[in-house]
């Protein structure tokens, strides 16, 4: 019997479990209806914090199976082997924050543009600059002229 | 007469059309490209179809799943990797026949195999559907909540060993549902003072993220891999070899009619999509065989079995979905999600109350298979360009994508946060081993579980009623059986009890239920079902007590 992740992973399903047991106690219960809003998601929050316990246990008895081995355990060997991931994740979040001031277009065109060179290395930064501008700006036209649907603007750039 | 009319002047119209040749050509090349799926491609059309009628948007959805179906052979068979999870076993025996210098016919098989399949399936799907939806209309409330919880209990048993973390999956994806505003009284559930969080989360979104962004993340994992193409062939000259093809085809045609109906009956059941139905069908038709040596060397039927099989999968999850508004797997939900989204609710009431969009489906669905016919070859010129760009490019050009098409759903930069946090969520969870089918099955079913729960809790405050009607005592009893299916399997060939004695329990369990539901084909039914359970337990009870 040893803890190991999938037993980290039951410990936080059944501590979320209780959270969310706690946080349904703040939905409102109208005078009307016959199933309280807060009885469904209650149900379920009960099977999924059963279920944790069954996977808690499962996982002491079961011989942990590494899914996707990281190399290293230190900061640095898990950082080198998810920079990808991590570039992707830290890139998009960027790009959210700021769509609101660069708009959809422009927005566009610097995420695939920087996400592009991130991955795939400065070598080819004029590839990653035509296809950044040729997918983001066709696919901006297809949008705006072909499907009529209105992008955002940015606050910033003005279009 | 006047409907069905109605209904192909809708798909003919030249729009349509060309959506529906654009789609087609979409879903070849999605399902040539191994990492990118048929659910991945049919969920970034999505969006697309918001501002398209009804019919010609899921026409357009049904010719990139027709599409798909049919462009995972390619990859399978000219590079030894299958383009989708559907197309595995193809390669078994394609790959083979394509280096021993038959390309072209190897393809040529699986092209008319793929398209046998789903006109096949398209008959079956017009002949069943209608039926179905008769059973469907004596279903009430609590049939359709067990019935839901059946297809989710489905779905994670085919997790195997790890059918808790696909129950755990199920359920995560049904609570997904109910964060937001309560559809039934308004009232605000776990949005902890945010209104992002008051407005729910839109679903398509959560399965774009789930899906979609989560795999993409998964392909660029490996910053070698991500800066690699697919393949480094230059160029491909073969000629798909169609007469040939045809005539071994007619040579084999046990092979493609038992294949679909594989397909066909595979894809019924909730969960079990193309992936299971190839592997099934290739071994069926193995085991039929007289002669099976020249399987895996590159024999033609078994090119047949899994290319008739995965075409023929979606007649028989779009069976369910339009006579009982339950997808019969991933594909299928998301065009769920498409009938939502321009308000028609699929039910055993929809091809009666909506004809001629019910018509339109199984148009769609014929001409989509002929269209994939004339397509093939010259997707299979664009197959061998698109597998010479490398996959980092590949995956930025179909986030830039799928994120304008998420926002396009509701003109909300919110849904693209939405598609950022399930993509994340998606991500983690298959680091973690968990089955993203049931959360996606849960996500989509959500709503239509509470909102029978609440109908049936109106009818009648009784809990008890889930386990004394006849339909949802069936359903309850096949999803208890469901789960313990796994355990089942991981049993198999050890002589345990539970091995010798599942099959006679399920046969006469569900035999009650058929009692209960009377009538004489179902009387006859649960009859030769205790028949049948008396039959094994005697002769397997009489291997015990020989051993």
């Amino acid at each position: 019997m040893s803890f190991n992740r999938d037993s980290l992973v039951a410990l936080c399903l059944i501590l979320a479990s209780g959270g969310l047991m706690l946080a349904s106690f703040e939905i409102r219960e109208p005078d009307y209806g016959v199933l309280s809003p807060a009885a469904w998601p209650r149900i379920i929050i009960i099977i999924i914090g059963g279920l944790s316990v069954i996977y808690l246990i499962q996982s002491f008895s079961t011989p942990q199976k590494d899914i996707s081995p990281v190399p290293k355990k230190t900061l640095k060997g898990f950082v080198l082997y998810w920079r990808n991931v991590i570039a992707v994740f830290s890139i998009f979040a960027l790009y959210l924050l700021a769509l609101p001031y660069l708009g959809m277009l422009v927005g566009n065109i610097l995420f695939s543009f920087i996400l592009l060179t991130v991955l795939g290395g400065w070598n080819a930064i004029l590839t990653h600059l035509v296809i950044a501008l040729g997918a983001s700006g066709g696919m901006w036209l297809l949008f705006t002229h072909v499907l009529e649907v209105f992008l955002p603007r940015g606050s910033l750039t003005g279009f | 007469m006047d409907i069905f009319l109605e209904a192909l002047l809708n798909i003919i119209d030249p729009v349509t059309l060309t959506y529906m040749v654009i789609g087609v050509g979409a879903g070849l090349m999605a399902g040539s490209i191994p990492g990118f799926t048929i659910a991945m491609a049919i969920v970034l059309t999505l969006p697309f179809t918001f501002s398209m009628p009804p019919a010609q948007g899921l026409a357009t959805m049904i010719s990139v799943l027709v599409g798909g179906l049919s462009g995972g052979l390619m990859s399978g068979i000219l590079t030894g990797i299958p383009g989708t999870p559907s197309s595995v076993a193809t390669t078994f025996d394609g790959f083979p026949m394509a280096r021993a210098g038959e390309p072209g016919l190897a393809l040529g098989i699986g092209v008319w195999s793929s398209f046998c399949g789903g006109i096949i399936s398209a008959i079956l799907l017009v002949l069943f559907a209608p039926q179905l939806a008769m059973v469907g209309l004596e279903f009430q409330p609590w049939d359709f909540f067990m019935l839901v919880m059946f297809a989710l209990t489905v779905t994670a048993s085919l997790a195997g060993e790890h059918l808790v973390k696909g129950l755990i999956a199920g359920a995560a994806g049904l609570f997904i549902r109910t964060v937001g505003e309560d559809d039934a009284v308004g009232v605000g559930r776990f949005d902890f003072g945010s209104d992002y969080l008051l407005t729910g989360f839109d679903f398509i979104a959560v399965l774009i993220g789930l899906f979609a962004f989560s795999q993409l993340l998964s392909d660029l994992r490996d910053p070698v891999t991500a800066r690699n193409a697919l393949s480094d062939r230059k160029q491909v000259k073969v000629k798909i070899e169609h007469r040939r093809a045809i005539g071994i085809l007619f040579r084999n045609w046990t092979v493609v009619i038992r294949s679909a109906l594989i397909g066909m009956f595979t894809g019924i059941l909730p969960g079990a999509g193309g992936s299971i139905a190839n592997i099934l069908a290739y071994d069926q038709a193995k085991k039929a065989a007289k002669d099976d040596s020249k399987f895996g060397k590159g024999d033609p039927r078994g090119i047949i079995a899994p290319e008739a099989s995965n075409n023929a999968v979606e007649g028989g999850a779009l069976t369910p979905l339009m006579a009982l508004g339950i997808p019969g797997d991933i594909t299928a939900a998301i065009m769920l999600g498409a009938l939502l989204m321009h308000d028609i609710v699929p039910g055993p009431t929809f091809i009666k109350d909506e004809p001629a969009l019910a018509y339109s489906i199984y148009i769609a669905f014929f001409l989509a298979s002929f269209i994939m016919i004339g397509m093939q070859s010259g997707v299979l010129r664009v197959f061998v360009l698109v597998t010479r760009i490398k996959t980092y490019i590949l995956a930025t050009v179909i986030l830039t994508f799928a994120t304008i098409g998420v926002f396009a759903l509701h003109n909300s930069i919110e849904d693209i946060w939405t598609l950022f946090f399930f993509g994340i969520l998606g991500f983690i969870m298959r680091q973690f081993g968990f089955p993203l089918a049931p959360m996606i099955l849960g996500v989509v079913l959500g709503n239509i579980a509470e909102l029978n729960l609440a109908r049936a809790l109106a009818i009648d405050s009784d809990p008890m009623l889930f386990f004394l009607r006849p339909w949802s005592l069936f359903f309850a009893i096949i999803a208890i059986f469901s789960m313990v299916f796994p355990i089942y399997q991981k049993h198999r060939d050890t002589g345990s009890l539970l091995e010798r004695f599942f099959s006679p329990l399920v046969l006469l369990s569900i035999s009650l239920p058929l009692f209960m539901m009377g009538g004489l084909l179902r009387t006859t039914l649960a009859f030769a079902a205790i028949a049948v359970s008396s039959f094994i337990m005697w002769r397997r009870f009489g291997k015990t007590k020989k051993g």
